[in-house]
């Protein structure tokens, strides 16, 4: 039972989740167990359809799951209210989304200063810690630009700048690179390999790039909703099944 | 709060075309309830002062009880006589703010031109005391002649005014003799030598065919009498009518007198119409525009809202609250409204400069002149209307705010 190392961050438990389409009901989860331990660095691949959004959504608290628990810092996330979960997902988990989605009205450092200024934030020091990390993703000069004056890396660096602005405990990016040319998605996977070493920000990632997947100490293969391979390359077998023994 | 204010601002220019629409919606429905907030207020002052000063009623009349129930069937019992009249003048004359005090007798009898004759209807009135009255008027009311020929006067007693179509009947003019009959309050019949002094234009058309205006001596002759029917008083300001009529009623009802006192727009049945009239007029304009600012609203916000769903569920995942999002909403509509209103303010205003400018002139009913036409700038329906816009606006954008708040955050995001 007791373990040493780095605490646990997320925890699922016989994690289904279906959806329902009119009559008929579509099982996207079939039954998930994972632990993700704070400054992991995760990902999760697999074929079109096979879950990895699914999964995402649910460790990142957008959504909730049909069957089984999901646990975020130990507390049970079904039992939380939409506005305690909105809380928590403002301060701990940042979001890097596939089409970028920065707020088109507003600029590079507005996007960045966003989820400050949703918890409260002043907007002299949101603007402090957004600059900052605008720098971090070597974007300080492009802070007054609204983002379709950006191209496309830039833009997902701005999200990435914007999803770190918190300091998070754990940043979803869901296929960050599927809109990037293969060029701009080594440089955005390197750029959150890096702020994962360098700040020991927990990074949760989905591709279907198996060419992202090198020097990524953790990956979890999917397929048809489940998890069947979750394993590090340096030590293949000794993750396979440690969320079973929790 | 100034970072969503400038939010909702930027969001509002994204869609330039549709906010102005939205904009120049609320505007004209503003400037459209104003100006004709404005204009009734013209109508109803207009009708008001005509009312009280240039017709010469006055603010207050006081009655004895139950005269203008059935005043007309025993006339000598609601008569006010010389001895009441005294009483009445001395609780009058303990109240500055009555100016003017115009007694009246009302009669009704035949006309005759020496061959044909038909009934009449009359006010008799002191002419000194009515042209006191006419004096007080603000503006042009007051100066306004409502009839041709000469004026009536105190002790001329035989000079009368008559409705063209009384005289139109009887084929008299000006200048031309004519001959009053009508029973005396003890019931025997009269007759009095009179003279068209005056031609002027019945108030209403069934009227106009019947209506004569004598002196009060005039009419206190041919009933042989020297009571009179009413007593009408000026007041120095419209606004005390109200608490001098209590006071009034309270006072004379003290000194035993079987009175009543009466205002203006109790007996002014015109007025009233009018006014209800208007107030239906603009009811409905109001409804017309309510809808239109509601719907365009609705419109607006539920486009952007479909178009500017995965950036709501973005805000979402950031960790926007559901109220959030219907705060965001709701301000952009709020700044519709408070941009509608200020566009409708200054419509208004050119409205109103306008019609001051031009000055446009119009034949209302019941007057047979050209009188100019105005538009009152009413601060309080501006105010009114602001509140109420934004409050609309408000209320109009929190159904599809609230859908949106309510959206599934993934389904917002878009599944991939
Ligand atoms: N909102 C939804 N409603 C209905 N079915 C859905 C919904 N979201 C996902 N699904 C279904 O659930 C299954 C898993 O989808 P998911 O998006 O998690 O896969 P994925 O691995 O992310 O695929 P992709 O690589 O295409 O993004 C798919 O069959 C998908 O059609
Ligand atoms: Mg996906």
């Amino acid at each position: 039972m007791s373990r040493i190392g780095p605490p646990l961050l997320v925890e699922l438990r016989q994690v289904g989740k279906v959806y329902h389409l009119g009559e008929s009901r579509i099982t996207a989860l079939k039954t998930v167990n994972l632990s993700i331990h704070r400054g992991e660095f995760v990902a999760v691949w697999g074929p079109s359809g096979s879950g990895k959004s699914t999964l995402c959504n649910l460790i990142g608290l957008l959504d909730v799951c049909s069957s089984g628990t999901v646990r975020f810092e130990g507390q049970d996330v079904a039992a939380l209210s939409d506005d305690q979960r909105s809380e928590l997902r403002n301060r701990g988990i940042g979001f890097v989304f596939q089409s970028f989605n920065l707020i088109p009205v507003l600029s590079a450092l507005e996007n960045v200063m966003l989820p400050l200024q949703i918890s409260g934030v002043s907007t002299a020091q949101a603007r402090r810690a957004a600059r900052k990390r605008l720098a971090e993703v070597g974007l300080d000069d492009h802070a007054a630009h609204r983002p379709a004056k950006l191209s496309g890396g830039q833009q997902q660096r701005v999200a990435i700048a914007r999803a770190l602005v918190t300091d998070p405990a754990l940043v979803i990016a869901d296929e960050p690179t599927a809109n990037l040319d293969s060029e701009n998605a080594l440089r955005i996977t390197e750029l959150m390999r890096r702020l994962n070493s360098n700040n020991g920000t927990t990074f949760v990632f989905s591709t279907h790039d198996q060419r992202l997947l090198e020097r990524v100490e953790r990956q979890i293969q999917m397929r048809d909703g489940e998890i069947i391979d979750d394993r590090s390359p340096e030590q293949p077998a000794m993750r396979l099944d440690r969320s079973v023994g929790l | 709060m100034m970072t969503w204010i400038k939010l909702a601002l930027r969001n509002l220019f994204r869609n330039r075309r549709r906010s102005l629409f939205t904009i120049l919606a609320i505007g004209l429905g503003f400037a459209a309830v104003n100006t004709l907030g404005g204009f009734t207020a013209y109508i109803f002052t207009s009708l008001k002062d005509s009312y009280i000063y240039a017709q010469g009623n006055g603010h207050l009349s006081v009655f004895k009880t139950g005269f203008l129930q059935e005043g007309k069937l025993d006339p000598t019992r609601y008569l006010i006589d010389e001895e009441e009249m005294g009483v009445i003048q001395q609780v009058l004359a303990r109240h500055p703010e009555i100016v003017v005090v115009a007694p009246q007798l009302h009669i009704s009898g035949l006309l005759s031109n020496g061959k044909v004759s038909t009934i009449f209807i009359a006010a008799g009135r002191v002419p000194s005391a009515v042209r006191r009255i006419n004096e007080h008027a603000r503006g042009m009311i007051g100066k306004i002649q409502l009839f041709d020929g000469k004026s009536l006067e105190d002790d001329v007693i035989h000079g009368i005014g008559l409705s063209r179509g009384l005289a139109e009947q009887l084929n008299l003019d000006l200048g031309s003799d004519a001959v009053a009959m009508a029973p005396t309050v003890s019931g025997q019949i009269n007759a009095l030598d009179a003279q068209v002094f005056q031609l002027f234009d019945g108030p209403v058309e069934a009227l106009e065919d019947k209506l004569m205006s004598v002196s009060l001596k005039f009419a206190q002759s041919l009933y042989d009498t020297g009571s009179v029917d009413r007593l009408t008083l000026l007041l120095t300001n419209d606004d005390t009518t109200e608490t001098v009529r209590a006071q009034l009623a309270g006072e004379l009802a003290a000194e035993g007198l079987k009175l009543e006192v009466k205002t203006w727009n109790e007996l002014s049945t015109f007025y009233t119409k009018v006014k209800q009239m208007f107030d239906v007029i603009f009811l409905f304009t109001f409804l017309i525009v309510f809808t239109i600012v509601v719907m365009s609203v609705i419109n607006t916000v539920s486009m952007a809202i479909m178009e500017r769903t995965r950036e709501i569920g973005t805000l979402r995942a950031l960790g926007f609250k559901r109220r959030g999002i219907v705060g965001l909403f709701a301000a952009e509509s709020m700044l519709l409204g408070i941009l509608g209103s200020l566009l409708g303010m200054v419509l208004t205003l050119i409205t109103w400069s306008g019609v001051a400018f031009f000055k446009p002139t119009w034949i209302p009913p019941q007057i047979t002149r050209r009188v100019p036409l105005e538009v009152y700038l009413v601060p309080d329906y501006m105010l009114y209307s602001i509140l109420l816009l934004i409050v609309l606006s408000l209320a109009a954008a929190s159904l599809p705010a609230r859908t949106a708040a309510r959206m599934q955050i993934v389904g917002a995001l878009g599944h991939t």
